[in-house]
C-alpha cells in the first residue's frame, strides 16, 4: 500500500514538474492567438524573391528591425549566435528589414551579423501588414502559417531559455508549447 | 479613485554624465519613465541620415521633439494611452503633434512611403498594453514654439484598465528650439 502510496505521489510531481515546465517562456515572450500570418513576399539583398507561404511545414522566426533602432542593433548579434546554436534545426529565420535601401542594410549586417540574410521591406508595407508592437519585434509562424508567439521588444536569444524554448517547439500545433 | 503620484521620484539633478539617463526620469517599482528633449540640429541630422528630402527635414525643424522610452516594471498590464497625458507650456495646454497633423504634412510635400514608415516607427505609440517587462519608446512632437512644457501621464492599468491608474509628473521639459540640454 506504502509503496503505491509513494509511486501515485511521485508520478504526481513528475506530472506538476513536466506541465510546469511545458508552462514557462522565456521573459518577454507572449503567447498569441495563432493568427494566420499576413502575407510576405519580399526580395533579399542578392534580389531574389522569397515568400513565406512556400515554406510551411516548419516553424519560422520572423524578425523586424531597422538599423537606426537602438535595441535592434543591439539585438542583432544575439540574433547570429541563435542562427549559429540552432543550425541543426528546421526553425527558419526570416529577418525583415523595415524600409531602409540596400546600403544601409548592407553596411550595417556585414559589420554585426554578416552570415544573416535580410529581405528588404523597402516601402515598410509588409511590416506595417504584420503590425508589431514596435521594432524590434519578432514572431514564431508555427508550420501551419498561423503566429504563435511574439516576443516583446529585443530579447537575449542565444541564451539557453530562448534556446530551449526554440528547440521544443512542437512539430505539430494543435497545442503549442505552453498551452499542452 | 486612488491614484498613485510618482512625480519628482528619482528626477535626475546631476550632471548629465552622472546621470543614467540622458534626461529627466521616473523610476518606481511600476515604471520606468524617461523623457529626452532634442535639437533641432539632431533630428535633421538623424532624418537627413536617412534619406529625408530637405522639405520632410524643414518641417521637422519647425517642430519640438522628446524621445520617451517607457518599461513596464510591474506584473500586471499597464497602458500607455497618450490621450491620458496632459501637457502645458506657460500654464496653458500643449497639444502634440500627432500622426494626423504629420499625415497632412506629408501628403502636401508627398512624401515618399519609406520615409513615412520609418518616421511612423519613430513615433512613440498612441496606445499600448503594455505587458510585464515590456518597453516601449519614441518620439513625441510638439510646436516649435514650445519652450518649456510640463507633463502629467495617467496609465490605467489592469488588461481591462479597471486597475489603480498610475500617474508621473514631469516639470520643465525644455523645449528649446536649436539648443542642446543642460
Amino acid at each position: 500500500m506504502n509503496n503505491v502510496i509513494r509511486i501515485t505521489g511521485l508520478l504526481w510531481l513528475l506530472t506538476f514538474a513536466v506541465t510546469t515546465a511545458a508552462d514557462a517562456l522565456p521573459a518577454g515572450v507572449m503567447r498569441v492567438d495563432g493568427a494566420p500570418a499576413p502575407a510576405l513576399r519580399l526580395s533579399d539583398l542578392d534580389g531574389a524573391p522569397y515568400d513565406l507561404a512556400d515554406t510551411q511545414g516548419h516553424w519560422r522566426f520572423v524578425h523586424f528591425w531597422a538599423s537606426w533602432c537602438g535595441p535592434c542593433r543591439r539585438e542583432m548579434p544575439s540574433i547570429q549566435q541563435m542562427a549559429k546554436r540552432l543550425g541543426d534545426t528546421e526553425l527558419e529565420i526570416v529577418l525583415v528589414n523595415t524600409a531602409e535601401t540596400e546600403d544601409e542594410v548592407f553596411a550595417f549586417l556585414a559589420a554585426v551579423a554578416p552570415d544573416l540574410m535580410p529581405l528588404l521591406d523597402s516601402d515598410g508595407l509588409v511590416t506595417e501588414a504584420w503590425q508589431p508592437r514596435g521594432l524590434p519585434a519578432t514572431f514564431l509562424v508555427d508550420p501551419q502559417d498561423r503566429i504563435r508567439y511574439q516576443a516583446l521588444g529585443g530579447r537575449g536569444w542565444e541564451q539557453p531559455a530562448y534556446i530551449n524554448f526554440l528547440r521544443n517547439l512542437p512539430a505539430s500545433t494543435a497545442t503549442p508549447a505552453g498551452n499542452r | 479613485m486612488a491614484i498613485l503620484l510618482l512625480g519628482g521620484l528619482a528626477r535626475g539633478t546631476a550632471a548629465a554624465a552622472e546621470r543614467p539617463f540622458q534626461g529627466p526620469y521616473i523610476e518606481n517599482d511600476d515604471l520606468l519613465v524617461v523623457l529626452i528633449p532634442r535639437t533641432r540640429e539632431q533630428m535633421a541630422a538623424f532624418y537627413e541620415a536617412r534619406g529625408f528630402p530637405p522639405a520632410a527635414i524643414e518641417r521637422i525643424g519647425q517642430t519640438c521633439f522628446v524621445t520617451a522610452h517607457i518599461e513596464n516594471r510591474s506584473r500586471r498590464v499597464i497602458w500607455l494611452e497618450l490621450d491620458q497625458w496632459r501637457f502645458t507650456s506657460n500654464g496653458k495646454p500643449l497639444s502634440r503633434l500627432d500622426a494626423d497633423y504629420w499625415r497632412a504634412q506629408w501628403d502636401t510635400i508627398d512624401l515618399h512611403q519609406a520615409s513615412r514608415s520609418t518616421f511612423g516607427w519613430t513615433q512613440l505609440p498612441a496606445v499600448r498594453d503594455l505587458q510585464p517587462d515590456e518597453p516601449v519608446g519614441g518620439n513625441l512632437v510638439f510646436p516649435g514654439d514650445t519652450q518649456r512644457l510640463t507633463v502629467e501621464a495617467e496609465f490605467p492599468t489592469g488588461v481591462d484598465r479597471q486597475g489603480v491608474p498610475v500617474s508621473v509628473n514631469f516639470g520643465a521639459i525644455g523645449c528649446d528650439r536649436g539648443t542642446r540640454q543642460p
